[in-house]
C-alpha cells in the first residue's frame, strides 16, 4: 500500500514537473518521459518512447546540440548547459539541459535522465536588464548634472562623469571614498541639507557654494533624494544630483546690479539736477554778496568761504551726474596705454618701498574713443584702490593690457550687444579682497568700506560711469584675503584718423607743475590742433619774458606751489607787463593771490581741478572769442 | 537798454538773475516755462534770453527753435543744471539748436554777466 502511494506520488511530481523530464538509454532512445515532454513535443509518450533523440530533435541538433553532452554524462559526470531547440508548441525556446546518469546495481551507468528547462522568460529579462543598465549608464554620462551615491555621513560610493566635470576633476582622480562634504564652501550646509529636512525624501537647494578641486568657487543647484531601509527607516544611501549654475546666477545678478545702479542713478541724477538749481541761486547771491562786502574783510573773508563750499558741492553734483551717465564727455582718440602710464607714474612717485608693480602689456597701441582725463580718473582710482586694499601698502600690483574679442565681453558682462574688439586693462592686487556681499555693491554710491571721512564713497561710481559712457564693461573678482581684480574693458576705436588739425593753429603755453594731470590735457590739446608748449616751473615763465619771444596766443597756468605759485605768477607777469590770456586752473581753496589774478584780469577764466577736457577746451575757446 | 528774458522754472534762481541783470541796468523780462516766454516775447524788445532747458509746458528746446525762428538774431543762453537725452546732453543738443553759449549749473554769475555783455557787444558790432 504503501509503495503504491510512493509510485503514485512519483508519478505526479514526475508529471506535473515545469520542466521536460526523460530517461534516455546508451543508444540515445528515450525510454520514460513526462508529461511535460509530452505536452511540449506536441506527441503522445507512445509516440516518443523507443524513439532516438534524433528522431525527435532532428539529427543536426542532436549532433551540434546534445550528442556531446550525453556522452560525457555517460561517463559518469553531471551536464550542465544552456542551448536553444525548436518545439512544437512554442518555437525556438531556451533551455538549461541538465544529464544525469543512472547506474545499475552493478554500478555501470546504462541510462541517464534528463531534465530540460524553458528559461526563455528568465533570459528575456536578463536581456532587458542589461539593456537597461546600459541605457541607465549611457544616460548618466551623458546629462549634464552631476549624480553622486553617498552614505549618510557623505562618503562617496559613486559619482558620475558630470560631477567630475563639474568639480573641476581634470586629473580624473578617483573621488569614491572622499567626502562631498569637503567639495562644500561651508560644511554645516550639507548636515543643514541632510538632517533639517529628514521627513522630506526629496528637497532641492538653489544655490549652493561649491569649491572645486582647482579651489574655485561655484554655485550649484542641489537635489537631494535620501535612500532608506525599508525596515527599520533608516537612511541607507543619499542621492544627489548636481548642476552648476554659477553663470546663471552671474548673469542674473549682473542684471540686478545693472538695473539697481540705474534705478539710483536716475535718483541720483534727479537730485543732483535739483540741487545744482539750488546752488544756482546760492552761488549767484553769494557773488553779489561778495560785490557788496568788498570792504569788509572778514565779510569778504566768509563769503568767499561759502563760495569754495559751493564749489565743493558743485564737483559733488557733478560726480554724481557722471555716475548717472548725464555728463557728456569730449571724446578723442586716445591711446590707452599712455594714459595708464601717467596713472601708474602718479603711484610710483608715492615710492612706497613694500609695493612691486607688474606690468604686462600685451598691447600698447590700442586707442580707445575718450576723453583722456575720464579715463586718467578711472585708472588712477582703481590703482589708490588697490593699493589701498593691501596692508602697509605691501603686495603686488599687477597691471595688463590686452586686446580680446567682443565674444569674452559677451560672456563676462552678458551684455548682448558687443562692439568687435575691446582693450582689456585689468589692475589686480594682492590684499584683503572683498566678501560676494561687499562685491555686488561697490559700483553704488556712497557704498564704501573705507572709514568714515578715509573716502568719498563715490569714486567707483563715477569710475562706473566714466565707463558706461563709453559703452565699456567694468567686471571685477575678488577672493577674501587674496586681493582682487578690476578688469576695464573699453571698445577699440580702429577709425584713428590722425589729429585733428585746426587751420588757424593756436599757440598754448601749458605752463605746471610735474602734474599728470597737466601732462594729459596738454597732450589731449595737442591733438586736438593746438601747438602746445608744455613747460614746468621756471623755465617755462623764462619763455615769456615779453622781449624776445613770441607770445603764445593763451597760457594755462596751474597753480602749484611746488613749482611757481600763483603769487610769484602774478608779480612777475604785473613787472614784466606780459599781455597773454590766462587760464588758471586751480583748486578750492581760498587765497588772497588766486583773488589777485582773477580780479587784476590777469586770468581770464578759472577752472577748478578736476578738469575735463570738455571744460577746458570750451574755457579755450572762451578766450580766444574775447 | 538792452532787454533780456529769463526763462526758469526755479524761482530762486529766475530771482538770483533777475536781481543781479536788473543791477546791471538791464531791462529784465521773466517767464516761468517755455509756453509764457513764447507768449510773452517781445522781438522788438528783447536782445538776449536765458533759458533753462527742463522745464514743464514747453522745454527749452522748443523755446529755442522758436525763438530763433521769431528773430533769428536774438542772442541765447541755455542754462541747466544737468541730464541727458540719449547720447547727447540737453546742453550740446540746445548748442546744436543755436544756442550761443551753454552754462551748466551751478554757474558762476560773474562768468554768466561777462558772456551776457560779450554776446551783446558781439549783436552791436554787426
Amino acid at each position: 500500500m504503501e509503495k503504491y502511494i510512493d509510485n503514485h506520488l512519483y508519478d505526479h511530481l514526475v508529471n506535473n514537473s515545469r520542466s521536460m523530464l526523460s530517461v534516455i538509454s546508451r543508444n540515445y532512445r528515450y525510454e520514460k518521459v513526462n508529461n511535460t515532454f509530452c505536452r511540449i513535443q506536441n506527441r503522445s509518450s507512445g509516440s516518443i518512447i523507443g524513439k532516438t533523440l534524433s528522431d525527435i530533435w532532428g539529427e543536426e541538433t542532436f549532433h551540434s546540440k546534445i550528442k556531446n553532452n550525453i556522452d560525457i554524462c555517460l561517463k559518469g559526470n553531471i551536464v550542465r548547459y544552456e542551448a536553444d531547440f525548436e518545439v512544437p508548441l512554442y518555437g525556438k525556446r531556451f533551455f538549461e539541459v541538465v544529464f544525469s546518469p543512472l547506474a545499475d546495481d552493478s554500478g555501470e551507468i546504462t541510462h541517464l535522465l534528463a531534465e530540460t528547462i524553458d528559461i526563455t522568460d528568465l533570459k528575456v529579462s536578463q536581456k532587458t536588464i542589461r539593456e537597461m543598465e546600459e541605457e541607465f549608464k549611457r544616460l548618466e554620462t551623458s546629462i549634464p548634472i552631476g549624480l553622486i551615491r553617498c552614505k549618510p555621513d557623505g562618503t562617496i560610493l559613486h559619482y558620475n562623469s558630470s560631477f567630475s566635470k563639474i568639480i573641476e576633476n581634470d586629473e580624473r582622480e578617483n573621488l569614491e571614498g572622499l567626502n562631498l562634504k569637503d567639495f562644500y564652501k561651508e560644511k554645516a550646509l550639507f548636515d543643514l541639507q541632510i538632517f533639517h529636512f529628514e521627513n522630506e525624501k526629496m528637497r532641492t537647494f538653489l544655490r549652493v557654494p561649491l569649491i572645486t578641486c582647482k579651489g574655485k568657487e561655484i554655485w550649484c543647484r542641489i537635489s537631494r533624494y535620501i535612500v532608506t531601509n525599508k525596515d527599520t527607516n533608516l537612511p541607507l544611501y543619499i542621492d544627489f544630483a548636481l548642476e552648476d549654475s554659477s553663470r546663471e546666477i552671474m548673469l542674473e545678478n549682473r542684471l540686478l546690479q545693472a538695473k539697481k545702479l540705474e534705478t539710483i542713478g536716475s535718483l541720483a541724477g534727479g537730485i543732483a539736477h535739483d540741487f545744482n538749481n539750488i546752488l544756482s541761486s546760492v552761488f549767484g547771491y553769494s557773488e553779489m554778496l561778495l560785490d557788496e562786502v568788498k570792504n569788509n574783510q572778514p565779510a569778504a573773508e566768509m563769503t568767499a568761504r561759502i563760495i569754495k563750499a559751493i564749489l565743493k558741492a558743485k564737483d559733488l553734483t557733478n560726480q554724481l551726474l557722471t555716475f548717472s551717465r548725464q555728463v557728456e564727455q569730449e571724446k578723442i582718440p586716445v591711446r590707452v596705454k599712455e594714459i595708464l602710464e601717467e596713472a601708474i607714474g602718479l603711484i610710483e612717485s608715492l615710492r612706497l618701498p613694500e609695493l612691486k608693480i607688474d606690468k604686462i602689456y600685451r598691447e600698447s597701441d590700442a586707442v580707445v574713443y575718450a576723453d583722456p582725463t575720464q579715463l586718467f580718473r578711472v585708472f588712477l582710482n582703481l590703482l589708490t584702490n588697490a593699493v589701498e586694499s593691501m596692508k602697509d601698502s605691501s603686495g603686488t600690483l599687477t597691471v595688463t593690457l590686452d586686446i580680446v574679442n567682443g565674444e569674452i565681453v559677451k560672456k563676462e558682462s552678458g551684455k548682448s550687444i558687443v562692439a568687435d574688439d575691446y582693450i582689456l586693462i585689468s589692475i589686480g592686487d594682492t590684499g584683503t579682497g572683498m566678501e560676494e556681499s561687499v562685491m555686488s555693491r561697490i559700483f553704488e554710491p556712497y557704498f564704501t568700506t573705507k572709514k568714515i571721512g578715509k573716502g568719498s564713497g563715490l569714486g567707483l561710481s563715477v569710475v562706473y560711469g566714466i565707463i558706461s559712457e563709453l559703452d565699456g564693461e567694468i567686471t571685477v573678482k575678488s577672493e577674501k584675503n587674496k586681493g582682487s581684480v578690476f578688469s576695464v574693458y573699453l571698445p577699440v576705436s580702429y577709425e584713428y584718423t590722425k589729429d585733428m588739425t585746426v587751420s588757424d593753429q593756436k599757440r598754448i603755453l601749458y605752463l605746471s607743475g610735474d602734474c599728470h594731470e597737466s601732462r594729459i590735457l596738454s597732450s589731449a590739446l595737442n591733438k586736438r590742433g593746438f601747438i602746445i608748449d608744455y613747460k614746468t616751473g621756471m623755465e617755462g615763465l623764462a619763455k615769456i619774458d615779453g622781449k624776445n619771444n613770441a607770445l603764445p596766443d593763451i597760457l594755462i597756468f596751474t597753480n602749484d606751489p611746488d613749482n611757481i605759485d600763483s603769487d610769484f605768477f602774478y608779480d612777475y607777469i604785473r613787472e614784466k607787463n606780459i599781455n597773454v590770456p590766462v587760464i588758471l586752473i586751480t583748486d578750492y581753496d581760498h587765497d588772497l593771490s588766486k583773488e589777485k589774478l582773477i580780479n587784476s584780469g590777469i586770468a581770464r577764466n578759472v577752472l577748478f581741478k578736476p578738469v575735463s577736457l570738455k571744460e577746458l577746451l570750451s574755457a579755450i575757446q572762451l578766450t580766444l572769442n574775447k | 537798454m538792452k532787454g533780456i528774458m529769463i526763462v526758469e522754472d526755479e524761482t530762486e534762481v529766475r530771482e538770483m538773475l533777475k536781481i543781479a541783470l536788473v543791477k546791471r541796468k538791464y531791462l529784465v523780462l521773466e517767464a516761468t516755462n517755455g509756453k509764457e516766454a513764447l507768449s510773452k516775447f517781445k522781438p522788438s524788445v528783447i536782445d538776449l534770453v536765458i533759458t533753462d532747458i527742463l522745464m514743464p509746458e514747453e522745454d527749452g528746446l522748443k523755446v529755442i527753435m522758436k525763438l530763433k525762428e521769431l528773430k533769428p538774431d536774438i542772442r541765447i543762453i541755455a542754462i541747466s543744471g544737468g541730464g541727458k537725452a540719449g547720447p547727447a546732453n540737453y546742453l550740446n543738443i540746445a548748442k546744436a539748436l543755436g544756442a550761443d553759449e551753454i552754462v551748466s549749473k551751478p554757474f558762476s554769475l560773474k562768468t554768466l554777466l561777462s558772456k551776457i555783455e560779450e554776446l551783446l557787444d558781439s549783436k552791436q558790432n554787426q
